[in-house]
């Protein structure tokens, strides 16, 4: 009998895949940002009230991830930038193979940003790469402080979190207190924002879009550097 | 999480490892899971004794070594455990940034005739 030592990854059909979708989206000097929640968190208005404010500037595309209907991508077109929606049918996250059938019907020679709007859910999107520069993880006032630490890959995983609903906050038992304090056990390193999307008082939106604003040039500006 | 895919995963490397050392048939599958990979052994166990029938691993048994997870302060320099995500040092409170393990998720050894 014979003992064969494999150390293989298992997750690497996935990462392969992802690994030339990252290679692509770096040729082309693309900041890549990866959108996850749970469903309902504001993860869509969050993206309206972006794109509206910053479109003009920057050159946005977006992919949108859901197991049914195009009712994200809609709203997304009605922004007027270019969307594409993949509806998994079942799968609960967004995978490689999802991603470059998506890649594959958007012209990226005209694209500084691309938000990949994950599949509403706060496990499995934190196990698969999508070759993002950046995870985004949106956690709503509504659905309680406690989120976190229950669903600690999700938050640890991200470069920023955003804190929504912030208008209803008084209506709930939120505690940011304790949310800050939990946050920086699981990822201190993480950038905080608190916003609304209610219209007229888009809390937090231009911090959130100056922020995003920044990120997209460093990235522009490393890829023209390395070309 | 998905521990029924990550079993179809593991059983397409280990026949593609078992051709390629031309192997007929698997006995023994080692897995090493790390404890913040978000996947449970109990289940990868449940699922795997499903998903092997028909395939040339049908009689073989899986190992999994978990792996605790582990940070290293780069402050003060103290290896502590990382208990539920939770990566402040212990001693200086400080947000440890350098995990050493807990994240594995590979097959480690195959054995077969």
């Amino acid at each position: 009998m014979s003992e064969i030592k494999v150390v293989a990854n298992i997750l690497h059909t996935n990462e392969e895949i992802t690994s030339q979708n990252k290679q692509l989206l770096n040729e082309k000097g693309i900041y890549v940002i990866n959108m996850m929640s749970s469903p309902g968190s504001g993860k869509t208005s969050l993206l309206e009230r972006i794109i509206s404010k910053l479109k003009d500037k920057i050159r946005i595309a977006v992919i949108e991830g859901d197991l049914y209907t195009t009712k994200d991508a809609e709203r997304i077109e009605a922004q007027g930038v270019p969307v594409v929606q993949i509806n998994t049918g079942g799968a609960c996250h967004l995978d490689g193979k999802m991603i470059k059938g998506a890649l594959d019907s958007l012209n990226l020679d005209n694209v500084d940003l691309l938000v990949i709007e994950n599949v509403g859910n706060l496990v499995c999107p934190a196990a698969f790469e999508l070759g993002e520069d950046i995870k985004i993880t949106v956690l709503s006032t509504p659905e309680g402080n406690d989120k976190p630490l229950k669903y600690p890959r999700m938050f640890e995983n991200s470069g920023a979190i955003i804190l929504n609903k912030m208008d209803l906050l008084e209506l709930t038992n939120f505690d940011k207190v304790e949310f800050y304090k939990d946050i920086n056990s699981l990822n201190a390193l993480a950038t905080i924002f608190e916003t609304s999307c209610v219209k007229d008082q888009d809390q937090g939106i231009d911090e959130l879009c100056a922020w995003l604003s920044q990120q997209v040039n460093i990235n522009s500006i490393f890829y023209e550097a390395c070309i | 999480m998905h521990e029924v895919s990550i079993i179809q995963n593991v059983i397409e490397i280990v026949t593609k490892q078992a051709l390629e050392n031309k192997l007929t048939k698997i006995n023994k599958v080692s897995l090493k899971i790390g404890e913040l990979s978000g996947v449970m052994p109990e289940s990868l166990k449940f699922a795997y004794d499903s998903c092997i029938k028909g395939t040339m691993l049908e009689e073989s048994t899986l190992g999994i070594e978990t792996v605790s997870a582990l940070g290293e302060c780069k402050d003060c320099n103290l290896e502590f455990p990382i208990e539920h995500f939770n990566k402040l040092c212990p001693s200086c409170n400080k947000f440890c940034t350098n995990i050493i393990r807990g994240y594995e998720l590979y097959i480690n050894t195959i054995e077969g005739d």
